[in-house]
C-alpha cells in the first residue's frame, strides 16, 4: 500500500490514531527510508540534514512504536541509526535515550517518572500516554505471576501510584489492584495477587500442529 | 526510435504469451532475454539508453524483462559517462534511484528468473548506492522474499543482506530471512519433481527448479560465504539477544566438516559461540558431536582466553572471573567481544541465583545475598533485581513479602508455589509452531536430498565436481576473512 509522504501532519495523525501498535511500527518502519534519505541530504552542521522538527518527531514516533512492540534492543538499535547530531542536540531524542536507560535497566519508577515529567512535544503526547498504558498493563501483568503477597507500596512504586498513599491503605489504589482479581488482608497489609491471564490472539496454531503431525505420520508409511 | 517500437513489440509478445501454455511462455521469455542482452551489449539504444522517458512506455509489473533490461542500460550508460561504478545519478533520492526501488518492489517474480544475473546485478547496485545502508535494507529483503519466499536456496544475496543488516544496525529487517531454513546450494542441473517441469515459468513446489548455478540468481559462492552468512546471522540474533538462535548459527560455522586447518571465521564463530552459550545455559556447553575431536582441541587451544572464562564462569568463581576480563581485555577488544563479555559478567548473577535453586527450595532475599557473592546490594535492590528475573521469564520462582516494610522477603524456587503461568503455554504453544515449521521445510528439504541421492552415480560426480569449491582447510588461518564488516558487538554499553 502507497503510504503519504512523511510530514508532520501524518506523523501526528498516526500518533493521536488508535493503529494498533504492530500496524503503527510497519507504516513507521516504511517511512524509515524517507527519513534516511532527508537525513543524509546536506543541512546544517548542528542538526545535520532535513527538517530536524520532521525528523525528531519521526524518530520518537517509531521508538516509542518500539516499545509498543516489546522491541527493547531493536529500539536500542534505532537510537544507533538516528542522525548523531540530532541525536545529541534534540530535546525528544534526548528524552528517549533517558527513557530508553530507565527501560534497559528495569527502573520502573524512573520510567514512569520520565515518561510524565519529562517535556514532550505535543505530537508525540498521544504515544507517550498510550506507551504509559501500556507499561503499567505489562507491568501489572508480570508482578501478577511474580509475587505471592507484596506491600500496596511496593505494588504501586511497580505501577508509578503514589507509594505513601499506598502504604496507608489508599482504597482507590487498593480497588486498582483488587478490581484485577488480587486480594486485599487487611490485617497483614499485604496484596495477595492472583495471576492474571492474557488469552494468546493466535488460535490458529493447534491446526498447525495437527498438521504437522499428520505430516510426520504420512512420512512415516 | 526502431529498437524501441522492437522493445514494445517484444514487450506485447510476452504479455500474449503469458496466457499460453507454459511451453509458449518459456520459449517467448528465452527469445526476448536473449534479444534483450543483444540490445545491451551491442549498445543499440544509443542515446535513448540515458533517456529516463524511455521508461514510461514500460510497465514494470507486467513488462518486467524489458523494465529491468532498460533500467541495467540506463545504468551502464551512467556508469560510463562518469566513469564510476555508482553516479549520482544513481544515487538516492534520484530519478533512476527511485525507479529502481519501485521495480524492486513490484517485479515479476517469473519473468526474472530469466534474467537472474542482471536482477542481482541490480540488488547488487542498490546495496552500493545506498549511502546509508538502512536505505538498502528493506528493498534487498523484500526483493529477496519476492523472487523466492522461501529463501531456502542459499545465494550470494543472502549473505548481502546480512551484511547489509548489521552495517545498519538494523537486526529484525533480517529475521524474515535468516528465520528460514536455508537448506540447498544452488545446483547445476534444475530439479523436476513429478508432476512438475523443468520450465523456470512453471509452478514449482522448491525455488530449487530456477535458483542454479547457471541462474545468475547468485554470483559464484564459496564455503566462505556460506560460513559468513551464519556468522553474520549467529551475530544479527545476538544483538537481538536471541541466544539460542544466535548459539544455533554460530554451531553451524564451527562444525562444518573440515580435513585441514579451520578457517578464522570458524575460531571467531568458536569464541562468539562460548560467550553466547554462557549466557543462555550460564555454561560451557560440548560442542557438536559433528565436530571431530582433534579440531575441538584445536578450537580449544587458539581461543584459550575464552576458554578460562568459561571455567570461572562455571566455577562460580567471582573474582577470578573478573581477574580474567581484566587480563584479557585487549584480547575481547581486538576480537570486537568486549560487549558480549560484559554480558557474560551481567548474566553471572542470574546464573548465581538460578544455581542456587539446586540447594534451596526457600530462602530469604538476605541470605541469597550471603549466598550469592556478586550482589553486592542492599536487600530491596537485590529484591528488585530477582523480581526482574522473574518478571522476564528467566527464573521460575515467586517472591513473598511480608507485612512490615525491612522484614526479608522469601523468594521461592518450588514450582509448587508459582502460578500457573499461561505464558509458559504461550511460549511453548509458540515453540511448537516453530518447530512444526521447521519440520516443514526439513521435510521438503529431504525430498530434494532424496532426488539427488536418487541420482546415484551422478549425484556423486556433481559432488565430485564440488569439491573444487568445498575445500575446506586450505586457508591461510593467519588472515581475518572478515574484512570489510564494521560489526558493532559493545552491546550493553552505556547508551548515550
Amino acid at each position: 500500500m502507497e503510504l503519504p509522504p512523511l510530514s508532520l501532519e501524518q506523523l501526528s495523525k498516526l500518533a493521536a490514531s488508535n493503529t494498533p501498535s504492530s500496524q503503527l511500527f510497519e507504516i513507521l518502519s516504511q517511512y524509515e527510508t524517507d527519513a534516511s534519505i532527508m537525513s543524509a541530504g546536506s543541512g546544517s552542521a548542528e542538526t545535520g540534514a532535513g527538517d530536524p522538527q520532521l525528523l525528531s518527531l519521526f524518530y520518537s514516533s517509531f521508538f516509542f512504536a518500539h516499545l509498543l512492540t516489546k522491541q527493547l534492543p531493536e529500539a536500542r538499535a534505532l537510537t544507533k541509526r538516528m542522525p548523531e547530531a540530532l541525536r545529541h542536540q534534540d530535546p525528544s531524542l534526548q528524552n528517549c535515550l533517558t527513557l530508553l536507560q530507565a527501560l534497559w535497566q528495569t527502573q520502573h519508577a524512573q520510567v514512569y517518572q520520565i515518561l510524565r515529567g519529562l517535556p514532550w512535544p505535543e505530537s508525540l503526547q498521544p504515544l507517550v500516554r498510550r506507551y504509559e498504558n501500556f507499561f503499567q498493563d505489562d507491568t501489572l501483568i508480570a508482578i501478577s505471576t511474580t509475587y505471592e503477597a507484596i506491600r500496596p507500596e511496593t505494588a504501586a512504586n511497580y505501577l508509578g501510584l503514589d507509594p505513601q498513599a499506598a502504604e496507608q491503605g489508599d482504597s482507590a489504589i487498593i480497588e486498582k489492584f483488587t478490581s484485577c482479581g488480587w486480594t486485599w488482608d487487611p490485617a497483614a497489609r499485604l496484596l495477595r495477587p492472583s495471576p492474571i491471564v492474557v488469552q494468546p490472539t493466535d488460535q490458529t496454531s493447534s491446526n498447525g500442529i495437527r498438521e504437522t503431525m499428520a505430516m510426520l505420520g504420512n512420512r512415516g508409511r | 526510435m526502431e529498437v524501441v517500437e522492437g522493445l514494445m513489440t517484444q514487450s506485447a509478445q510476452l504479455r500474449e504469451a503469458r496466457n499460453l501454455s507454459d511451453q509458449s511462455y518459456d520459449r517467448q521469455i528465452r527469445e526476448n532475454v536473449s534479444s534483450l542482452r543483444r540490445v545491451l551489449s551491442t549498445k543499440a539504444l544509443g542515446a535513448f539508453a540515458s533517456n529516463d522517458s524511455l521508461l514510461d512506455h514500460f510497465d514494470p509489473v507486467a513488462d518486467s524483462l524489458v523494465y529491468l533490461f532498460l533500467l541495467r542500460a540506463q545504468t551502464q550508460a551512467f556508469q560510463e559517462e562518469f566513469r564510476e561504478n555508482v553516479p549520482a545519478a544513481l544515487l538516492p533520492p534520484g530519478n533512476l534511484w527511485s525507479r529502481i526501488v519501485s521495480y524492486l518492489r513490484t517485479f515479476d517474480p517469473v519473468q526474472v528468473r530469466y534474467a537472474g544475473q542482471e536482477w542481482r546485478q541490480l540488488v547488487e547496485l542498490v546495496a552500493q548506492a545506498s549511502q546509508v545502508p538502512i536505505l538498502a535494507v528493506r528493498l534487498v529483503r523484500d526483493a529477496m522474499l519476492r523472487l523466492d519466499p522461501s529463501c531456502a536456496v542459499f545465494t550470494s544475496t543472502h549473505l548481502l543482506l546480512a551484511r547489509l543488516c548489521l552495517r545498519a544496525r538494523a537486526y529484525t529487517h533480517a529475521l524474515p530471512v535468516l528465520d528460514r531454513h536455508v537448506c540447498h546450494f544452488p545446483t547445476s542441473t534444475p530439479r523436476a519433481t513429478s508432476g512438475f517441469s523443468v520450465l523456470p515459468c512453471a509452478a514449482h513446489d522448491s525455488s530449487l527448479s530456477f535458483i542454479t548455478d547457471t541462474s545468475g540468481l547468485s554470483s559464484k559462492l564459496t564455503y566462505k560465504d556460506y560460513l559468513q552468512y551464519f556468522l553474520c546471522g549467529g551475530m544479527i540474533y545476538m544483538a537481538l539477544k536471541q541466544w539460542c538462535k544466535a548459539a544455533h548459527f554460530l554451531e553451524v560455522v564451527i562444525s562444518m566438516p573440515t580435513v585441514g586447518p579451520i578457517s578464522m571465521i570458524m575460531v571467531e564463530a568458536y569464541k562468539k559461540w562460548i560467550l553466547v552459550t554462557l549466557l543462555e545455559k550460564g555454561k560451557l556447553s560440548s560442542p557438536s558431536n559433528l565436530i571431530a575431536p582433534h579440531v575441538v582441541k584445536l578450537y580449544q587451544s587458539l581461543a584459550k582466553p575464552y576458554v578460562n572464562l568459561a571455567h570461572s564462569f562455571s566455577r562460580g568463581d567471582l573474582a577470578h572471573l573478573e581477574a580474567e576480563i581484566d587480563a584479557a581485555r585487549e584480547i575481547w577488544c581486538t576480537d570486537n567481544n568486549m560487549g558480549l563479555v560484559s554480558q557474560v559478567l551481567g548474566a553471572y548473577t542470574k546464573h548465581t541465583v538460578m544455581g542456587i535453586k539446586q540447594t534451596f527450595a526457600a530462602l530469604t532475599v538476605k541470605e541469597l545475598s550471603e549466598q550469592a557473592s556478586p550482589m553486592r546490594m542492599n536487600d530491596e535492590a537485590t529484591e528488585s533485581v530477582i523480581a526482574s528475573f522473574i518478571m522476564s521469564g528467566a527464573l521460575k520462582a515467586t517472591l513473598v513479602q511480608n507485612s512490615t516494610r525491612g522484614s526479608p522477603t522469601m523468594l521461592r524456587f518450588s514450582e509448587i508455589h508459582s502460578a500457573p503461568r499461561l505464558s509458559d503455554e504461550s511460549k511453548a504453544q509458540s515453540r511448537l509452531v516453530r518447530e512444526s515449521q521447521s519440520l516443514g521445510s526439513l521435510m521438503n528439504g529431504l525430498d530434494e536430498i532424496g532426488y539427488h541421492m536418487g541420482l546415484s552415480n551422478e549425484f556423486i560426480d556433481a559432488v565430485q565436481r564440488g569439491q573444487t569449491w568445498a575445500g575446506v582447510g586450505d586457508v591461510n588461518s593467519g588472515m581475518s576473512e572478515d574484512v570489510g564488516l564494521e560489526i558493532e558487538e559493545d552491546l550493553m554499553g552505556e547508551v548515550s
